[in-house]
């Protein structure tokens, strides 16, 4: 059985947990700048302006920034980690090529 | 049942083990002489969940779950008081025998497991845990299902809640990624339980839980290593519990009429692999494995753990059943990060100008060729995403290099790299220490060309602290700045309440 590429939410009317509402949100630039910059000037940053509801979206888009950035580290050392194979692999080719040809 | 004090109504005998709530001990009901497990759990710890799982627990009245009696408050833990399941957990027994499961075994404890699993799914209950460790046996070898550490129920509250959670091996690809879930998650999980009873592990159980946690979703669903060994009942069993589409996953009930579980014996064949796990355990005076890790990383449960390896046959197998849960967003201390910026304000939004020079810098180790202006990654992610369409946040992006299959080599590497001391970096003060840097910069692997086989040994065998380290300093920066917007929500829902 092969897995389709999914395009829309798994919906059904039994799902008993509903997805991530913040999975298809846009997230705004400043959210991202904000994640990335550095926390020095993070408290010029008033919080407490905004309503519970935008909160609650923003900590939930936050959570979706670490995920992303998480997975391009993953993803970045499982680049490395096949590039280390490929080389050390070429090493053993040779040393196997030196043996037979002798 | 909360007034008395509890040393008064029980006598504890001795500790069973530790979980990522607390520990648990066996005890005796002083007046019926009944004897009981108890868990006893600071309180300090997230009090709704653990009342959450006091509630489920109460609720459920089936022989295939394990029984909850009552609670009591002591001093700052809570105790929770119920059945004791003699035989310990599935993993346990495991870890104990150091032996993997026959396939009459497995049979005979997945029908009690598929009978609770009826049970909780039939009043729409999730238990959102399962695995081997999570499995108890009782003294007559009938299986019950504990552990409703985070076991959900259709409510209001449950609306809110979409973080992941779960043990990474166990979990469910569609519960990784967020997409909404139900009760056949379960089944997902207790398909990777028979591989785990079978095999000693769960699939992807020797690799970074952060690796395995991409590629659930995106590799075909996992298999036995050696399917030979198999019967076509039980490799069919396990395939239909592991199909990626939860639409069309079998349920509790489809499965408990499966041609493997209708030839599942008595619980009776359990007998003597249990005594003989009662035996060891009775020479061994409890050891403190203490592998109660709340965490993502696994450093720590595997090298705890890497000096007991079970021998099978001539194969060795790694017991990986302590990982414990992974709780997003807890532990790990704040530690600013040196660096400056310049912040402009807009309105009530501050705004980093400089941001994408200053703080992105360390991105771009030495990788900006031929005048090409450097872009931060996450924009170039964005960019990206907007080509895409709006796409949801699918992995997607896993597009990257085919990961080379060569667990076998990478699994040895994995030991050398977690026996190691722990890298001089560690040891320096944190201004230094708050700055990681890659072994690599990104895309460019010509200079892996020049290495040794040695240097290159040596590279492989720390990839995955590496890797750790930087997870952990993007941890760490979530934390800062997450926990600003929290305590603002908690001001705002402080201040609705005296309203
Ligand atoms: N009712 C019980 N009867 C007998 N032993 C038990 C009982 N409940 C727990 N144990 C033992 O105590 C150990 C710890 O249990 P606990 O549920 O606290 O954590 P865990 O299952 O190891 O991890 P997690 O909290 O991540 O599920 C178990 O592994 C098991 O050996
Ligand atoms: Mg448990």
């Amino acid at each position: 059985y092969f897995n389709p590429p999914r395009t829309t939410h798994y919906q059904p009317h039994s799902v008993l947990v509903p997805a991530n509402p913040y999975l298809l949100e846009e997230i705004p630039h400043w959210l991202n700048v904000y994640f990335n910059a550095s926390p020095d000037l993070d408290h010029k940053l008033k919080w407490d302006m905004f309503r519970l509801q935008d909160l609650d979206c923003y900590n939930g888009m936050l959570t979706r920034l670490y995920k992303q950035e998480l997975q391009n580290i993953v993803m970045r050392y499982e680049t490395y980690r096949s590039a280390l194979l490929v080389e050390m692999e070429k090493f053993r080719n040779s040393r196997n090529g030196a043996v037979t040809g002798q | 049942s909360l007034t008395r004090q509890p040393e008064e109504v029980f006598d504890i005998i001795c500790k069973l083990g530790e979980g990522s709530y607390g520990s648990v001990y066996k005890a005796l009901h002083k007046e019926s002489g009944q004897v009981l497990a108890i868990k006893q759990v600071p309180v300090d710890t997230d009090l709704q969940e653990i009342i959450k799982e006091i509630s489920i627990m109460q609720q459920c009245d089936s022989p295939y779950v394990v029984k909850y009696y009552g609670s009591y408050f002591k001093n700052t833990d809570l105790w929770i008081v119920m059945e004791y399941c003699g035989a310990g957990s599935v993993s346990d027994i495991m870890r104990l025998r150091k032996k993997t499961l026959t396939e009459d075994e497995i049979a005979t404890i997945l029908s009690d497991t598929l009978k609770g699993l009826e049970y909780l799914h039939l009043r729409r209950k999730i238990h959102r845990d399962i695995k081997a460790g999570n499995i108890l046996l009782n003294s007559e070898g009938h299986a019950k299902l504990a552990d409703f550490g985070v076991a959900g129920q259709l409510t209001d509250t449950m609306a809110k809640r979409n973080t992941v959670i779960g043990t990474p091996f166990w979990m469910a690809p569609e519960v990784i990624q967020e997409i909404g879930y139900d009760c056949v998650a379960d089944i997902w999980s207790l398909g990777i339980t028979a591989l785990e009873m079978a095999e000693g592990k769960p699939p992807y159980g020797d690799i970074h839980p952060m690796r395995a946690i991409f590629m659930i979703p995106t590799k075909p669903p996992p298999s036995f290593r050696e399917p030979d060994k198999w019967s076509p009942e039980f490799i069919d069993f396990v395939s239909v519990c592991l199909v990626k589409n939860p639409e069309e996953r079998a349920s509790a009930t489809d499965l408990l009429s499966h041609v493997f579980i209708g030839n599942a014996k008595l619980p009776s064949i359990l007998s003597q692999m249990i005594q003989e796990a009662h035996e060891i355990r009775e020479n061994q005076s409890y050891r403190n494995v203490s592998s109660t890790a709340n965490i993502v990383g696994v450093r720590q449960n595997i090298t705890e753990e890497s000096d007991d390896e079970v021998a099978l046959g001539n194969q060795t197998i790694l017991p990986c059943t302590d990982e414990g849960t992974l709780v997003p967003g807890k532990g790990g201390t704040l530690l600013p990060v040196s660096q400056s910026g310049t912040l402009v304000e807009l309105g009530t939004m501050v705004i980093n100008s400089d941001v994408d020079e200053q703080t992105m810098k360390r991105h771009d180790t030495g990788s900006s060729q031929g005048g090409k202006k450097y872009r931060p990654l996450f924009l170039e992610h964005f960019d990206k995403k907007e080509a895409e369409g709006n796409g949801v946040v699918t992995p997607t992006t896993l597009d990257g290099p085919e990961i080379v299959p060569d667990e076998q080599r990478f699994q040895s590497h994995f030991h050398v790299q977690l026996n190691q001391v722990p890298s001089p970096q560690q040891a320096q003060p944190q201004e230094q220490k708050a700055q990681f840097h890659r072994p690599f910069s990104d895309g460019d692997f010509e200079f892996l060309k020049f290495l040794s086989f040695e240097e290159l040994q040596q590279r492989m065998a720390k990839l995955d602290l590496d890797m750790e380290r930087e997870i952990d300093e993007l941890r760490r920066r979530y934390q800062i700045k997450r926990q600003p917007i929290l305590d603002a929500m908690d001001t705002k829902r402080k201040r609705q309440q005296n309203f």
